[in-house]
């Protein structure tokens, strides 16, 4: 788990625990480097889950418009499939080449392991955990504008 | 309902934090607005009335907290954002999906052109379409609330955006610094504090290299 919460369900339920394990633990990957990750899902009813999306996903984050790019989805439906992926399972994907992490000044570019649960309620609860692609080293300095 | 973990803060004035969606609606003392008491208002002045305001004074973002009340109302309500005079034919096929009590939330009135919008207008209340819409200026329709700003709002607003590091907050000479640069513009002065988040965290940029002749 990352070190911020970006948010919390308001929901007076107990929010789901989603713990990520990645098999390089400084979670650096070059390009076209497999990646394999172990995920558990704690705090919840297995049974009280519709649907469980996993994913390897960009995003850019910045002053301007945001994007998205996915990688690697997965949506598991039903019981049988559900039993496979609750309340652990892996996500194995070779990267690609691009776009690498960067962290720019006005844009950041941000690669993440993404587990996403839909519960039988209409709740969902999204579990992300950042890792970086590529070595591009960071923008050094900020031009502060005063107006 | 949607519960989220794990992504980093990150800077706390970066798109996905204070795009208009993601802030509150609150009025220039940085105090929540009475969004029930604006939908009792709007029914009051016949379901069409206009936000009006500078830019960066935040009627888009009073306009979809409004939208949502109403759409939680069971009304049915469409969203129009208007860059050009062009996008005239998507906000028809709007107004007619809001026939018969149904509200239009159209962004940036203006851009349609006085002639357009007047027709636009006079179509919405042949078909029985409400008019909610945002503007710099006092127009044909009844202004429902003028939007102005303060630095208080600004300071309500980055008091409710997630925190990172608490050394990188903004303090209150920030605040008015960036209010004044901004000129009034929330928008912008958010933008800017942005940019003083950036220098903080990473320290000035170099100065550029040059050739001396």
């Amino acid at each position: 788990m990352n070190v911020a919460e970006a948010g919390a369900a308001a929901a007076p339920v107990p929010a789901p625990r989603v713990g990520v394990q990645f098999d390089r633990p400084d979670r650096r990957y070059a390009a076209e480097q497999e990646l394999a990750v172990r995920y558990d899902v704690a705090g919840i009813e297995p049974a009280a889950v519709r649907a469980l999306e996993r994913s390897v996903v960009w995003y850019t984050e910045g002053k301007g418009e945001e994007d998205l790019g996915v990688h690697r989805f997965e949506r598991l439906e039903g019981a049988a499939r559900l039993a496979e992926a609750l309340p652990g399972g892996t996500i194995a994907v070779r990267l690609p080449a691009s776009p690498l992490s960067y962290e720019g000044v006005v844009v950041k570019i941000r690669w993440c392991v993404r587990v996403r649960l839909f519960f039988a309620s209409g709740r969902d609860f999204v579990s992300e955990h950042v890792f970086d692609l590529g070595t591009v080293p960071p923008a050094r300095g900020a031009v502060e504008r005063t107006a | 309902m949607t519960g989220t973990a794990g992504r980093p803060v990150g800077n706390p004035f970066s798109t996905r934090h204070v795009r208009p969606g993601a802030l509150p609606a609150l009025d220039s003392r940085g105090r929540p607005r009475d969004v029930a008491a604006l939908l009792a208002r709007l029914d009051a002045v016949g379901g069409s009335a206009a936000l009006v305001g500078t830019h960066g004074s935040g009627k888009t973002t009073l306009l979809l907290h409004l939208a949502a009340a109403l759409e939680a109302g069971g009304r049915r309500v469409e969203r129009v954002r208007l860059r050009t005079v062009a996008d005239w034919a998507p906000l028809a096929g709007a107004a007619w999906r809001c026939a018969r009590g149904g509200t239009v939330c159209i962004d940036s009135w203006e851009r349609l052109g006085r002639l357009p919008a007047l027709l636009v207008a006079w179509a919405a209340r042949r078909v029985g379409a409400r008019l909610l819409v945002t503007a710099h200026r006092p127009g044909p329709l009844p202004t429902l609330l003028e939007c102005a700003t303060s630095p208080a709002l600004v300071t309500a607003l980055v008091a409710r955006l997630p925190r990172g590091d608490a050394a990188l907050v903004p303090g209150a000479a920030d605040v008015d610094a960036v209010f004044r640069a901004a000129a009034g513009n929330v928008r912008e002065a958010l933008f800017l504090l942005y940019d003083r988040h950036e220098v903080r965290r990473r320290g000035p940029a170099a100065p550029a290299a040059g050739v001396r002749s």
